[in-house]
């Protein structure tokens, strides 16, 4: 980690420009935003009929809208409401600094991160699950069943509900001891499937920093050589000590690896799914520059449903993801934010159309799945993180345009009803939790799914 | 009685968030309007227009809360008005509203805090963070009868629950409704720990509010309130 950034970085946020609440969302980021949107003459430029478009200038204006936006909107600190921000050097000089590959992990399981083009070949890294709330009694079956399967690279979640059967508190004393319980547990896991080495995102049961602080960097717990750090910010352009105290935590542990995300919600200050796009790319430069990150990535999330597997928000994500793969070499990162539970074939739709968005627009790593939305402890199953890293791997080398073909084929088979998406089923529902396997019913479903994405042109095994 | 060109300022005003244009035409009505109640029912007929439109992805969060501010500096100017007409003045109740403890997401809570706001509650907006007795303190304070607690993550939930068991605690269970929500937040998980309310979105947020203040029971003894009546 590069100290000097750190400590300019931490300058900024106590010496930026002040702002109260409203007028920075209202004034600062809803006012930037539009004021791209029309400049780079991106209005109405959404097509719902064609998720994935293959536009390239619309990419690269998308990209100079985002990165005018950031120079001018910053990050603004909830804890001193001063803006970080950056001059477009600045801003450049850090996205030139950020790494373009690494590797995570050890031996067998060790992982190679790389930036990909568009409708790039290049095997991309699935990360699975993300920090979905499990029940402790099956928490170590769950993270064996993920790491047992092969398309699976690495593990960030899921997370704990309680910790010895109390309550996990956030910002409590429970996240601090839950930091280091949780990679106890982690190992037992991969040790079980026989995966050991595998590379970790830290600390899944803690969006504070107190579980870091409990589990990151001290013998038997996460690696700071090895294990990638989460930082996850406020939606729309603000952060927090939180997630500076993690940056901070990561330098006085010698650690190497941060993954800088957040989410921009689609219909928020940002507005439609244009200045969306606009506002992702512009949150996640300022990502990668606040907290040096080695991956990073910033996808929106619909505030009319909780998720990103509609036509807008597809359509938002795929030219934000197309607009930094083009104009960046960074190791690009994003999630698919399912709404469905486990054991609808409507979740497994949502992911054959998030995955493979996110293959042929050059994203190099996901983390999911949100089944469920996240909404439900134990609602979700190692089967549909199988689905997810297949559907993924085998998209990458498709072109923008047969994804766009999959992509339209089946988002009918969900899009009504994104809004009343159903829960589904748990894992001690949908699985022998013993013997690590889905009932007949889930399985089949997943079978039928997948059946119907080789039949769309999906090169599945 | 207001002139339909009156109304029909009144209601663009609103929709394009003019708040000195809503602060003139309020004035104006608040002196001149024969039936101040009519003018009040089509303000909100306009901001429940906005937040359906809203609801259904048609317009965005900036323009609710600009539109939401002109309301309720429109209803500034002529609740005196409104309170002074015996009988015409409307019931409204306040709400003390934040995201829990250890959770510093508002998103959420400043959409339900608008809506509540521009369908004429009281609002006081405690932000993010609030420790469990500082809510319950604040509502003490404003005189609120209604906690709203948000909660984005399944370890801050926890604390929507330490509210409602420190107001047990305190013998102060019947003195405030408590609605909660947020992604996780479900109904099942509302019902299990005692609150009033649960909404999925900001709309059936102001629903429950208004069956809440408008039950014969105390909140100790009520049911819980998930969804607007029939």
């Amino acid at each position: 980690m590069n100290l000097d950034r750190i400590l300019d970085v931490l300058r900024k946020a106590h010496e930026g420009p002040v702002f109260k609440e409203r007028d920075f969302n209202l004034n600062v980021v809803a006012a930037t935003i539009r004021d791209k949107v029309e400049k780079y003459e991106l209005t109405n430029t959404c097509d719902t009929d064609d998720p994935i478009g293959s536009n390239d200038d619309l990419a690269d204006r998308v990209y100079q809208a985002g990165f005018e936006a950031a120079v001018e909107i910053g990050l603004l600190c909830s804890d001193t409401n001063r803006a970080i921000r950056f001059t477009a050097d600045e801003l450049q000089a850090a996205l030139d600094e950020a790494p373009s590959e690494f590797w995570l992990g050890e031996g067998d399981n060790r992982v190679h991160f790389r930036h990909r083009d568009l409708d790039d070949p290049t095997s991309p890294v699935w990360t699975v699950p993300l920090s979905i709330a499990v029940s402790e009694d099956v928490f170590v079956p769950m993270v064996e069943g993920l790491a047992r399967i092969p398309v699976v690279d690495c593990l960030e979640g899921p997370s704990l509900e309680t910790v010895w059967g109390y309550p996990l508190r956030s910002g409590s004393p429970y996240e601090h001891l839950a930091g280091r319980y949780q990679a106890d547990l982690m190992y037992e896991g991969v040790r079980r499937a026989g995966r050991v080495g595998m590379p970790m995102d830290a600390v899944g049961s803690s969006t504070t920093h107190y579980g870091l602080l409990g589990g990151y960097g001290m013998e038997g717990g996460y690696r700071p050589k090895h294990d990638l750090v989460t930082i996850l910010s406020i939606a729309d352009f603000w952060t927090s000590y939180e997630s500076l105290f993690k940056l901070t935590q990561v330098h006085v542990t010698g650690g190497e690896f941060i993954s800088a995300s957040s989410w921009i919600m689609l219909g928020g200050y940002s507005g439609g799914p244009e200045g969306t796009a606009v506002a992702c790319v512009a949150y996640t430069l300022l990502m990668f520059a606040v907290f040096q990150g080695s991956r990073g990535g910033v996808p929106p999330f619909d505030l009319s449903y909780m998720g990103n597997s509609g036509r807008r928000a597809q359509w938002a994500l795929s030219v934000s993801n197309q607009a930094i793969t083009r104009n960046t070499h960074v190791v690009y990162h994003s999630i698919a934010n399912q709404v469905f539970g486990p054991g609808t074939k409507e979740l497994l739709y949502e992911t054959l159309v998030g995955m493979t968005n996110m293959a042929v627009t050059g994203v190099t790593n996901v983390v999911g799945t949100r089944s469920a939305g996240g909404r439900r402890t134990d609602h979700l199953t190692p089967l549909e993180h199988q689905f997810g890293g297949e559907v993924f791997k085998a998209a990458a080398g498709l072109s923008r345009e047969q994804g766009n073909e999959i992509v339209k084929r089946f988002i009918p088979a969900y899009e009504d009803g994104l809004p009343t998406a159903t829960d589904g089923r748990s894992f001690q529902e949908l699985y022998d939790v013993e013997k690590l396997e889905p009932i007949p019913e889930w399985r089949a479903m997943y079978e039928d799914v997948k059946a119907e994405a080789i039949d769309a042109g999906l090169p599945l095994a | 009685m207001g002139t339909s060109n009156e109304y029909g300022s009144l209601r663009t005003a609103i929709l394009e968030g003019d708040k000195d244009q809503a602060v003139a035409i309020g004035e104006d009505l608040a002196a001149n309007a024969e039936d101040i109640l009519e003018a009040v029912n089509v303000a909100s007929g306009v901001i429940r227009e906005v937040g359906d439109q809203f609801g259904a992805g048609e317009l965005f969060l900036p323009e609710m809360v600009l539109a939401a501010e002109a309301m309720q500096a429109f209803m500034d100017e002529v609740t005196p008005r409104l309170e002074a007409d015996a009988g015409s003045a409307q019931a409204t109740g306040k709400v003390v509203i934040g995201t829990v403890q250890g959770d510093i997401h508002s998103i959420g809570k400043n959409i339900v805090a608008t809506m509540l706001s521009a369908s004429g509650y009281e609002v006081v907006d405690l932000g993010v963070n609030v420790v469990p007795m500082e809510a319950i303190e604040a509502a003490e304070n404003t005189g609120a009868s209604i906690i709203g607690l948000s909660a984005l993550m399944t370890t801050s939930m926890p604390y929507q629950k330490e509210v409602v068991d420190l107001l047990d605690a305190l013998n102060q269970r019947d003195d405030f409704w408590v609605i909660v929500g947020g992604g996780p937040v479900t109904r099942e998980y509302a019902h299990d720990i005692g609150s009033n309310g649960w909404a999925p979105d900001a709309a059936v947020a102001v629903q429950v509010c208004d069956r809440m203040l408008a039950l014969p029971t105390s909140p100790a003894n009520s049911e819980l309130i998930y969804e607007a009546a029939e």
